[in-house]
């Protein structure tokens, strides 16, 4: 009886398993994935084995990885994957035809291999871009093979099924794009304005949620729900703040003062060290990163909002409350400013009034208050 | 017959990097290294809070990550006069340790190794033969048939898909690939088993930092992670413990399965011990302080100089003996490109005077990276584990001599030795060696600080910009994996008046200077024999045993300049 | 001879009332909303809690109170008419307006005399009005923020794309010192006029009478 309930509530095709093992990935895992994914993208448990179709056989999507103005994060973040693995990613999930890091080739042979790629499967294939992709003169900041950033992407994600924006770079222009943008830096979607673009933000993005994303796109042949910023809603759909594991602290009125002082010790809420949790939507209160050990906020340093758009810009100084005020110096807060205000508005008045109570015959001529004899 | 040839992109890096290099009977007789991308952040931090700036320098680079966030932290504590905690200290080794020995694993078998290891030629390994290979180098427990056996199953599933992915059009069955099939499998199951130790021992990022890639913990100061035995949410018995377990498995793949596998793959590559020596001067700014008081003189790696491969003397470091040139890379300088500038008067004013694309080859007599060229004393420098290695063996550091010694004799070859790219990609699994085996020294010393009450991480003092001089400079230094690391930092009423760093790509991929004396990836190429120009894999190696971290290219051409061949797929 | 006027009409001063208390407390819930200065002495406490829950009963209060000021605008008499407010538009509020303006600046003696808001006033309550309405707007569009997709998140969340949110953030922030400002300048100026043209003007607000002679309106 207890072995019954253990088991998948829903059947997946013995087939299916059987292809798996071959290729030594065994059962028990392959389920624990699907409903991980299922569970990721909250579906009902109905849809594990349309996971598992979706993932079954050689069906494996091409996918073409490329990186522009990048750190190499992203495929870091992806080197990282737990459910799937890298490995399994790379070997099983994905055809993984073109990405500097880690493919093989090199040189003219690698990229005969993303342009044979565009070619084989035009319209089919998924492409990942991670790094932002420089305008300014002529795409000079960034060339692979002598070609530019810009022309890169258009034709790759110009026949591409879809693309993914992988962190903050690609889908808002992330650090090049930081004020003043030397090189002009744009976004994946900004650059090629007709790709179907996805944004998956983060500084890296969490590799747990490309790999949603590419499931849910595998299983349902379409791209899931976004909001206004393009960012998939099973990700980015509430605040940080509204999901943190420190909420009860702000609640209460508990804040961490200082690093390492005893309520930052306790856990306490990191609000006043200039956590960014209240302006950031992203799942890392749930998600985790680096299989769900840890996240800023877990590990003491408030939250950057790296999955905002311009964050580099508008969540800055990180250490702060609120943004500089244009026009005034970097230790000036908005609160000084305000105190300044009220104070200098208050010794304005004192004065125009100490003036006004000495200053003779303004009053009317019938308002003259005649003395009582 | 000469020929010129250009590989584009280096792949299996991180960034943006090309080399053009001219082939002359067989050998490189001259070499181009150039950097094609730029994003100017250092431009971008002007102006802004100095606290912030590792952020942003952390996002110089997302595979030697934490690397910037401390060379960030630490000039601009040098700057304020900020000495940190010891706990800090000690975390700050911990991360760095870690990071040192999570990314040499994966350099050697993600990004190296494929240089050596021919995949193909796995499929036709017994596996019974791999097993009695790998038992008589290591004890490792998995070293068994059946083990070899599914790893191959499973690559030839792959294979049999005949969608080889990140795999196809790779130099396969070339004649410099000289491993026998049953070392060929043992290096790929190795490859595979890697990709999974390499995210689980990182972990230690995370529970000290947040996260990995980019983590979040750092402080000018200190770090953030708070430490406290009596609370859940700080470092406890329990993240101790974890950790432990952690830097435990990290220790053992690296004794049992890295060290056997690079001396194994090694001593079927011993002429590469006479190729790829490069410039043979050498840097550190030295790291990893094992006392909080003692300086620079308490150094795990020492800090030093060494000058044309002169191991008899090891001559002080000093910063202000850096400058850096732009004569040839896409960049102006106020004063005249041919004049060399310290950072702190640093400048980083691009400008492309390169073809516009698309191009076939660059102009390599004029301007032609966007990767400035440092010297030290006018002198190009190598950096990276090779020059830790080195200066730490001619400066009498016990453990590294008797580490380097144990290599060198396994491999039956001298200390001269050292200097080619098989020395390099040595020097980098010593230095894992090294560090693997100290990772746990300081988790034990921050579990006896704990112990002992001493909980703090972050030193307050001069948080407050307003406690602040009008102006300051600092200088930050880090041993990252890739070598020496330096950022140089002024701030003036509270923000960052200019902000530069000399990265150790930028010593080792920089172009020639005004001098025209070359940088190492391009004076280590000339030399280096090329059997097919068509398949230059040899390049490969040996920029590869620099750990580029950059994004990069690399071009074949004419001697005369007039027959140009690119390099075809086959 | 001094005349009994009927000036402010009741829903003027209920509303004044009304606005006065909630800028009182929507500045003090939001500067500690901004920045606790008090910190809970344990974690059963709900000071931040209660002081958001308050922040935001009277942010709609205040919305009540400005939407029922705004009809008023449409259906009061000409002292609390949309026309008083826009001086400007006039060509003897232009000149009521440098009247006032000279007097405040010490340049002329005498104080323009009118009836409700001199014009200067005037001109300064509808930046104020505008002001408010700033402040309603930024105020919902963050309070919309804890759940994507809900009506305040629908109808202001448009702005996070254009201002981005720590930018509405920092406005919302910014104008409530500027109303500080203000109500300093208010009150002053109330003071003053009463004392100078002594015609009750500080009573005004609470009895809705003003007390004047024909005479000086001319």
């Amino acid at each position: 009886m207890q072995k019954e309930q253990y088991q998948s509530p829903v059947e997946v095709s013995e087939d299916i398993l059987q292809k798996w093992e071959a290729r030594g990935v065994n059962r028990r895992d392959f389920l624990k994935f699907c409903s991980t994914m299922t569970a990721a993208l909250a579906l009902p448990v109905s849809f594990i084995p349309r996971i598992a179709e979706a993932l079954e056989g050689d069906n494996r999507p091409p996918v073409i990885w490329m990186e522009f103005q990048g750190c190499t994060g992203d495929t870091e973040a992806l080197l990282r994957a737990n459910q799937p693995t890298a490995a399994e990613l790379i070997l099983d999930y994905l055809s993984l035809e073109y990405n500097e890091t880690i493919m093989a080739a090199a040189g003219h042979q690698a990229e005969k291999a993303k342009y044979d790629a565009v070619e084989k499967y035009k319209g089919k294939y998924i492409a990942i871009v991670e790094g932002s992709i420089p305008m300014a003169d002529g795409g000079v900041y960034c060339t692979v093979a002598g070609e530019s950033a810009l022309d890169v992407a258009r034709k790759v994600c110009g026949s591409a099924a879809a693309t993914i924006a992988v962190g903050t770079c690609a889908a808002y222009g992330g650090i090049p794009a930081a004020a003043p943008n030397p090189t002009g830096a744009v976004s994946i979607s900004r650059a090629v304005p007709g790709a179907t673009v996805i944004n998956l933000p983060g500084c890296p993005l969490n590799a747990d949620n490309l790999t949603a994303v590419i499931v849910h796109y595998l299983t349902f042949g379409r791209l899931p729900a976004t909001d206004s910023f393009g960012r998939p809603r099973f990700a980015y759909g509430k605040r940080i703040h509204d999901n943190c594991e420190r909420r009860s602290h702000f609640d209460a009125g508990q804040y961490a003062e200082s690093f390492g002082d005893p309520g930052h010790r306790q856990g306490w809420c990191l609000y006043k060290l200039g956590c960014k949790g209240p302006q950031t939507y992203h799942n890392c209160p749930t998600v985790r990163y680096n299989e769900g050990t840890s996240w800023p906020v877990m590990a003491g340093h408030g939250c950057i909002g790296c999955s905002e758009p311009a964050f580099w810009d508008t969540m800055s100084p990180f250490y702060r409350r609120l943004p500089q005020v244009p026009g005034f110096g970097v230790e000036a807060t908005a609160d000084k400013i305000g105190l300044g205000l009220a104070a200098a508005t208050a010794v304005a008045f004192g004065a125009h009034g100490v003036a006004s109570a000495l200053r003779k015959g303004d009053a009317h001529e019938t308002d003259k208050v005649k003395e009582e004899e | 017959m000469s020929k010129k040839i250009a590989v584009d992109p280096v792949t299996r890096i991180e960034g943006h990097l090309r080399i053009e290099a001219q082939i002359e009977g067989g050998r490189i007789v001259d070499a181009w290294s150039s950097s094609t991308a730029f994003r100017g952040i250092e431009t971008i931090l002007k102006g802004r809070d100095p606290r912030d700036a590792h952020h942003f320098t952390q996002r110089f680079c997302g595979v030697c990550t934490t690397v910037h966030s401390m060379a960030s932290i630490r000039c601009v504590e040098d700057a304020l006069g900020i000495q940190i905690p010891d706990n800090a200290r000690l975390i700050r080794n911990l991360i760095m340790g870690i990071q040192n020995v999570q990314d040499h694993v994966i350099h050697f078998y993600h990004l190296h190794a494929l240089d050596w290891v021919d995949i193909v030629s796995a499929l036709s390994a017994d596996p019974v033969q791999t097993a009695k290979l790998a038992q008589s180098i290591s004890d490792w427990p998995k070293n068994s048939p059946t083990y070899f056996k599914q790893v191959q199953d499973r690559v030839k599933a792959f294979a049999g898909t005949g969608r080889l992915g990140p795999f196809q059009n790779a130099y396969w069955g070339h004649k410099a690939y000289r491993l026998p099939p049953e070392a060929n499998l043992m290096a790929v199951a190795h490859y595979l088993e890697a990709l999974e130790w390499q995210k689980d021992i990182i972990k230690v990022h995370a529970i000290l930092g947040s996260k990995n890639p980019h983590p979040q913990t750092f402080l000018v100061g200190g770090m953030s992670i708070p430490v406290d035995p009596d609370s859940q949410n700080a470092i406890n018995a329990d993240k101790i413990a974890h950790m432990r377990k952690l830097l435990r498995s990290a220790r053992a793949f690296v004794e049992q399965v890295y060290i056997p596998d690079l001396l194994a793959v090694a001593s079927f590559y011993k002429e590469w011990a006479g190729i790829g020596g490069g410039v043979g001067n050498f840097l550190t700014y030295g790291d990893f302080p094992m006392d909080n008081a003692g300086g620079t003189d308490s150094f795990y790696f020492p800090r030093g100089v060494i000058m044309a491969k002169d191991l008899s003397r090891v001559l002080p470091m000093d910063q202000e003996k850096i400058t850096e040139y732009v004569t040839r890379s896409w960049y102006t300088y106020s004063g005249g490109d041919d004049k060399g500038l310290h950072p702190y008067d640093g400048e980083t004013s691009h400008r492309y005077t390169g073809p516009k694309p698309p191009y076939e080859f660059l102009d390599t007599e004029g301007k032609y990276s966007w990767v400035k060229a440092p010297r030290y004393d006018g002198a190009p420098m190598e950096v990276g584990p090779l020059a830790r290695m080195v200066i730490g063996y001619a400066a009498g550091h016990q453990e590294i001599q008797e580490t380097v010694n144990f290599v060198l004799n396994k491999l039956g070859v001298g200390p001269e030795a050292l200097f080619s790219t098989l020395g390099r990609t040595a020097a980098r699994g010593i230095e894992t060696l090294l560090l693997a085996q100290k990772n746990e020294l300081w988790l034990n010393q921050l579990a006896d600080n704990m112990g002992r009450g001493i909980l703090e991480v972050h030193n307050g003092y001069r948080w407050d910009p307003s406690t602040w001089p009008r102006e300051a400079r600092g200088f930050g230094y880090h041993e990252a994996p890739r070598g020496a690391l330096g950022h140089w930092v002024r701030i003036e009423r509270g923000a960052i008046a200019n902000f530069q760093a000399v990265v150790p790509s930028t010593w080792n991929a920089g172009p020639r200077d005004a001098a025209g004396q070359m940088g190492p990836y391009e004076a280590s190429l000339v030399g280096t024999p090329v059997a097919d120009p068509e398949q230059p894999l040899e390049i490969l190696r040996t920029i590869h045993s620099f750990d580029p971290c950059l994004a990069c290219a690399v071009h074949v051409l004419d001697g005369k300049g007039t027959e140009i061949v690119r390099v075809k797929v086959l | 001879m001094l005349e009994i006027r009927y000036v402010w009409e009741w829903p003027v001063r209920i509303t004044h009332w009304i606005n006065a208390l909630c800028i009182v407390v929507l500045a003090v819930t939001g500067i500690y909303i901004g920045n606790p200065f008090l910190l809970a002495p344990s974690p059963d406490a709900f000071v931040m809690g209660w002081v958001r829950f308050i922040h935001y009963v009277f942010a709609y209060l205040f919305t009540v109170s400005m939407v029922a000021r705004i009809i008023w605008l449409f259906i009061g008499n000409q002292h609390a008419s949309w026309k008083a407010f826009v001086p400007w538009a006039f060509s003897k509020g232009r000149e009521n307006m440098w009247g006032t303006f000279k007097y405040y600046t010490f340049i002329e003696k005498k104080v323009p005399y009118v009836v409700g808001h001199n014009a200067l006033a005037a001109a300064a309550y509808s930046l104020v009005f505008a002001l408010f309405l700033v402040q309603i707007v930024t105020g919902f569009a963050l309070y919309g923020q804890y759940q994507p997709g809900s009506f305040w998140d629908v109808i202001f969340g448009p702005l996070f794309g254009l201002f981005s949110s720590p930018g509405v953030r920092l406005t919302h922030h910014v104008v409530t010192w500027l109303l500080i400002g203000f109500a300093i300048h208010h009150i002053y100026s109330a003071w003053l006029m009463d004392i100078k043209e002594k015609n009750g003007t500080l009573s005004s607000i609470f009895s809705g009478y003003k007390f004047m002679n024909p005479e000086d309106l001319k």
